[in-house]
């Protein structure tokens, strides 16, 4: 709810009046340009996701290379050769 | 709107999704009933070419979202320009205006068969300046527009019953003060 400005109006816009307004040319070019803007930002989401991922893949792979590193290495069960 | 020429606006509206330029032909269809809605709602013709230009782009920006929901396309640009319109007034936080044309008022007026006089116009200016935003979107909508209650609804985002219930409080008010025997569709 809130407080309104009432006006009475005697003349209507005249189409021809209202023509001077059309401009669909420059919304046709406004609408190519954010299509444009849109399909950059999202192909850097694309991307970023994609970057993601790689890095995740590579230190998830860095740990399993250390862990494997760091087991003792198995030594060969000796044989009792005096028996 | 009859259901051949809602089928010819939903083929150009799929047209439109594939090349843009398509929806030139609802922007020329369009172009001046929006502008007026807007008008009537600003009184100001630069900002309302404004208003309107942003509406229509956003309509062609977001064409993949547009459901057909049996209603005319120009409801879905009427919801959006409603919505630009008061996107406007929340950011510079001034008054809505309603500018509403004295030959609309009169025709209204004379269906009622009410004497036109400069007392009886202020009066209403009086009345019309009381009523709270949402009334005046309604009856707007209604007796300018000539909408019925399921498109008012859909436009405004309310149930068909909330618009109803507008509707007829403002007329309540309106034969209260006016004694009028004013119908909710404008006749006696």
């Amino acid at each position: 709810m809130g407080r309104n400005d009432i006006r009475l109006r005697r003349n209507t816009l005249s189409s021809g009046r209202m023509a001077q307004h059309r401009n669909y040319g420059e919304i046709m070019a406004r609408h190519e340009k954010e299509a444009r803007l849109k399909r950059i930002f999202r192909t850097f989401i694309y991307f970023l996701i994609i970057a993601f991922m790689i890095l995740l893949f590579l230190l998830v792979s860095q740990i399993q290379e250390k862990a494997e590193s760091s087991k003792p290495k198995s030594t060969p069960a000796q044989v009792d050769s005096s028996r | 709107m009859s259901d051949e020429e809602l089928q010819k606006e939903y083929m150009i509206l799929q047209r439109s999704r594939k090349d843009p330029k398509a929806f030139g032909e609802l922007y020329e269809k369009y172009f001046d009933r929006i502008f007026n809605f807007i008008y009537r709602q600003t009184d100001d013709e630069d900002l309302t070419a404004d208003l309107c230009s942003q509406t229509f782009l956003i309509a062609l920006n977001n064409l993949s979202k547009y459901e057909h929901r049996g209603f005319p396309f120009s409801a879905w640009l009427y919801k959006i320009a409603s919505n630009e319109v008061n996107k406007h007034y929340r950011k510079k936080k001034r008054d809505k205006v309603f500018s509403i044309e004295e030959m609309r008022v009169r025709e209204l007026m004379e269906m009622v068969n009410e004497g036109w006089d400069e007392e009886l116009v202020q009066r209403l200016v009086k009345y019309l300046k009381e009523l709270p935003t949402e009334m005046l979107e309604v009856l707007e909508l209604r007796f300018f527009e000539d909408k019925d209650f399921k498109e008012i609804a859909f436009i405004l985002d309310i149930t068909e019953s909330g618009a109803k219930m507008r509707t007829y409080r403002a007329l309540d008010r309106l034969r209260k003060n006016f004694n009028l025997r004013i119908k909710y569709d404008g006749k006696e």
